[in-house]
Parts: structure tokens; C-alpha cells; sequence
């Protein structure tokens, strides 16, 4: 599904990704973590095109996405939610949803309906999503006005209206209670039942754990260690990396 | 000097109808920061250019005066494109500051390439047929018909871009191009093509507003470009960037300052006033009249 092939990127000198490769296959959630600054999040930057990668290849199910702008990379069926929360604030719930609703290739309708069509006829797909993702009351609400876990919902709800075969998420859970997370990891497993991949970047280990099928840490921009949940826990290296003095 | 109540009604009553070009102008400067938070202060000059193509065309294939007011807009449209291509497109959209030196540039070369090809010389233009000869009294007011059509015109086209940025898919997908543009792009936006669509847009509004300004005096000047552009400017500023309906107001409000002290202070000192109605609005009011505090991460 995603391939991964030496991967490098530099921030003025500073390898924030160094040599990395890995793959994910279809249908699984593989978890990606490490120490803050490891490199996690420009990983992801650099898989959906925030910035480019200064070498290697990232691939999608065989096409080369490395050099695609961001755009281009979600028609080839990636999409991701934020750390820090990026929804269109001052649009309503549903027209969240609307933006990021992908026409389906199937149905060849032109850029005409496309953009200036009517909304009544996707009202229907965009009130199925909210619904899945639990936020069936709030259709009409202004996005900025839901609470913090609502917005969470919402990001990943309008990164499911995109139509992806893989979805990025960058840590999710960050701020959440135990609750909320134990909320959090139903629906990430609902994602995978719906045939979605999952990369999952994140600190909060009790969801890590109990989610993914595998681990892939990073320390320094390089990949240390990959495995089952359980081998990754009996990690030396990735004991030391944690602690400290790696 | 000495005047009446009727001559202050009056010049208020010419300055806001002469304000709809302003408010025109306005409202392109508020459309292109809303998209992308930048100023493109070549704007103004692409409408003059525009309408300097549509009378240059139908002066060279002798076509009907009327159609400079077809032409002209979508030159400025066409010229927008260019505009955006060159300061903004190429320039990485993280240097705020030159895209806006970019677009100064743009401004200036716009105006010199005005100048070498007319040596300089203003041109007369033609007026908008029955628009221009049409003149409304009522009581001892007098409204001219040309100024009334631009100001119905800037109307609708308030209305029109209302229900395009807030009721179409293309609108929404404007608006949130500026307010994420990260998470925009990972919608599957397209966003140069947003932007793109919103300089054409703008251009073909700025075209009209350009000559229909330059009709409504009966020549065409290279002179015309920089009090356009910073009335537009001002007006949008006053108005609040960003804020289509302020634009507008703003843009008429100026016009009838303009011309109010026009009449009491004279030629020479109207614009100081206009300055001065700006100062008081950056001071009191910055974000202008219906502006939105700007919150961005």
C-alpha cells in the first residue's frame, strides 16, 4: 500500500528525517512513534506533500506520489488529520465536510457541477459521514463553535469525505481523556473494518498498544526498531531511546 | 466662497455615486486578501490596462464603442492572470513581503507600458451610450445616469460574489483556502486554481470599475492608476480586509468624503481629508468596519 524508500529531509542542516524506509501494508494500522522531535511529523508532512522529500521515494499502491503536488496526492487516496487542530473555523459543520467531499470517478460530472453544483444533492453522503463519526446533531453548527473532542470528530470525519485508501493521523489523542480515547480507538478500529489503512502517529501509548498491528519507532530522524507491539515494549534500544542517553 | 445645503446634498450625491468605483476596486483588493492574505497592489493598474485594451482593440478593428465595455473587463481579467503568475505564483507564498513588492513592480510596469505605447498622452474614451446622456432629477438634485449604473452594477456584484463565496463549493473552497491552507490542500483543493479563479474574478470587476472610471470623466489616463488604487485601498481598509459588504460602503463613503471637501476646502486639499478619514478609522476602529480580528495559526 505505502512505500516507503530512503526518505531524507533537512531543515538547515538538521537531518529531521534520515534514510528512513518502511513500508504499510493494506488494511493495517501501523503505529509510528518516538521522542518529541524524532521526526514523526515531518514524516507525515513529507508522505502528503507539505514540503518534498530531498531524497528517496514514497509510493502508494505502485505510483509514485514523491514529486505530486498535496492535492494530487489525496485523488491517489491519502488523508490525514492535524496535531494541532486545522479545521475551516468559520464554515459550518457540514460545509467542512462538502469541501473536502471527493466526487466519485465513477460519476463523470464535470468541473461546472463539481463547483458550482448543488449541495441538496450531497447533503445526503455528507449527513451519512457526520453520523459515522458521531456528529449527527451538529450538521448545522459553525465548526469553530464544537468542543475540542467534537473538532477532533470533525477532522477525522472530513478526512474520511476525501475518499482515502490510507489516512495519516497525527496524533489524535493529544489531550484526551481516558475515555475519550477508549472512543478514539473504536472508531480507528472502524476505519480499518471499513477496509481504510491507518498510520498512526502517537504518544499516548495506551491507545498505541491497544490499536495497531505494528510499530515503527524513530530516534533522530532514523528508524531504530519495527515489530509487534510486544517486541517494540521489549525494545532495548527503544528503552534507551525513551529514558534517555540513546 | 459660498454654498447652500442643496450644493452639499449635491456633491454628496455625486461624490458616492463617483464612490462605486472606488468600492469596486475595494472590493477586489478585500477579494484577493481574503484568498490569500496578500495585497496585490498591482490591481488597480491591470483594470486601467484592461480598460486601455478594450479601447485600443475596438479602435484598431473599428468595432462598436460599446463593446470597449466587454473587452476591457476581460483584458483586466486576462491581465490579472499574468499578475498573479509573476508576484504571486512564483514567489514562495510564505514571503508576504515580496509578493507585495512583486506586485508593486507589476504595477509600475503595467503603468510604464501604458505610457511608451500612448508617448504618454491621455486618450478620450468613449461614454456608455444612453447610460451617459441619462440625468435624473428630483427636486433641485441632479443624478447622473452613468454613475447610477455603476453603482447598481457594484451591487449586484456584491450579491454575486456573496452567493459564490458562501453558497458554492467554490466559495467554500476559497474561503478555506485562507483560513487552512494546509488542511485545504489535503482536501484535494487545488489551490493555485482557486486563486487563479478569484484574479480573474476580481479582474473582470476591477476592469469595469476601470472604464466605467475612465467614461465617467471622458478620458483615459496612466495618471488614473494611483489615485484608483489607493482609494480602492483605502476603502478596503477602511472597510475591514476581507469583508466584502465593507468594501463597498467604505468605497461609497470615500467617494462623498472626497467630494464633500471638495467643495468646502477645494482641489487641493480634498484628499488630505480622505487620508485623514483613514487615520481615524487605523486609530479607533483598525480593523476596519465590519473586519474580523484575524486568527490564523
Amino acid at each position: 500500500m505505502l512505500k516507503i524508500k530512503n526518505i531524507g529531509k533537512n531543515f538547515g542542516g538538521v537531518k529531521a528525517v534520515d534514510d528512513l524506509s518502511f513500508n504499510v501494508d493494506k488494511g493495517e494500522i501501523v503505529g509510528l512513534i518516538g521522542p518529541n522531535g524524532s521526526g514523526k511529523s515531518t514524516t507525515i508532512n513529507l508522505i502528503c506533500g507539505v514540503f518534498p522529500v530531498d531524497f528517496g521515494n514514497i509510493s502508494v499502491n505502485e505510483q509514485n506520489i514523491s514529486s505530486l503536488p498535496t492535492h494530487e496526492r489525496v485523488a491517489s487516496g491519502i488523508s490525514r488529520t492535524f496535531q494541532n487542530i486545522r479545521l475551516f473555523k468559520d464554515l459550518s459543520v457540514w460545509q467542512n465536510i462538502w469541501v473536502a467531499l471527493q466526487q466519485d470517478s465513477d460519476q463523470s460530472s464535470g468541473w461546472m457541477r463539481e463547483w458550482f453544483g448543488n449541495s441538496k444533492l450531497q447533503k445526503e453522503k455528507i449527513k451519512e459521514i457526520l453520523v459515522f463519526s458521531g456528529l449527527g446533531d451538529r450538521f448545522d453548527d459553525l465548526a469553530g463553535n464544537l468542543s475540542f473532542g467534537e473538532q477532533r470528530r470533525l477532522e477525522l470525519a472530513r478526512a474520511i469525505a476525501s475518499k482515502p485508501k490510507l489516512i495519516l493521523l497525527d496524533e489524535p489523542a493529544a489531550g484526551m481523556n481516558s475515555d475519550e480515547v477508549a472512543d478514539l480507538r473504536q472508531r480507528i478500529l472502524d476505519l480499518k473494518k471499513l477496509g481504510l489503512t491507518v498510520l498512526l502517529v502517537e504518544h499516548v501509548m495506551e491507545l498505541v498498544m491497544n490499536v495497531v498491528d505494528r510499530i515503527v519507532v524513530l530516534n533522530f530522524g532514523k528508524k531504530i526498531a519495527e515489530g509487534s507491539p510486544e517486541n517494540i515494549q521489549n525494545n532495548k534500544d527503544v528503552q534507551k531511546a525513551y529514558l534517555g542517553g540513546a | 466662497m459660498s454654498f447652500g445645503l442643496i450644493d452639499i446634498l449635491q456633491s454628496l450625491i455625486d461624490g458616492i455615486l463617483f464612490g462605486s468605483i472606488y468600492a469596486l476596486i475595494g472590493l477586489g483588493f478585500t477579494l484577493i486578501f481574503g484568498a490569500m492574505e496578500k495585497l496585490n497592489m498591482a490591481y488597480a493598474a491591470s483594470s486601467i490596462g484592461g480598460a486601455y485594451v478594450g479601447l485600443g482593440l475596438a479602435t484598431l478593428f473599428s468595432l462598436p464603442l460599446f463593446l470597449v465595455f466587454l473587452i476591457g473587463p476581460i483584458a483586466a481579467g486576462l491581465i490579472s492572470i499574468l499578475v498573479y503568475l509573476v508576484s504571486f505564483r512564483l514567489i514562495p507564498s510564505t514571503n508576504h513581503l515580496g509578493s507585495l513588492m512583486a506586485s508593486i513592480g507589476a504595477l509600475f510596469f503595467i503603468d510604464e507600458v501604458i505610457i511608451h505605447e500612448t508617448q504618454g498622452s491621455p486618450l478620450t474614451f468613449p461614454e456608455l451610450g444612453i447610460f451617459a446622456e441619462a440625468y435624473f432629477m428630483l427636486g433641485d438634485l441632479g443624478f447622473r445616469g452613468d454613475l447610477i449604473f455603476i453603482m447598481i452594477f457594484g451591487l449586484i456584484s456584491m450579491g454575486v460574489i456573496i452567493y459564490l463565496l458562501y453558497y458554492t463549493r467554490l466559495g467554500l473552497a476559497t474561503r478555506a483556502v485562507s483560513q487552512q491552507n494546509v488542511a485545504a490542500r489535503l482536501c484535494g483543493i487545488p489551490i493555485h486554481t482557486i486563486n487563479i479563479s478569484t484574479f480573474v474574478l476580481a479582474g473582470i470587476l476591477g476592469g469595469f470599475a476601470g472604464c466605467m472610471a475612465a467614461a465617467s470623466v471622458g478620458v483615459i489616463s496612466p495618471l488614473l492608476t494611483i489615485p484608483i488604487t489607493i482609494k480602492g485601498l483605502i476603502a478596503a481598509v477602511i472597510g475591514g480586509l476581507g469583508s466584502i459588504r465593507g468594501a463597498i460602503i467604505a468605497g461609497l463613503m470615500i467617494g462623498g468624503v472626497e467630494n464633500f471637501f471638495l467643495l468646502v476646502r477645494g482641489v487641493n486639499e480634498r484628499d488630505i481629508y480622505v487620508f485623514l478619514l483613514l487615520f481615524v478609522f487605523l486609530v479607533l476602529r483598525p480593523n476596519g468596519l465590519f473586519g474580523n480580528e484575524i486568527n490564523r495559526d
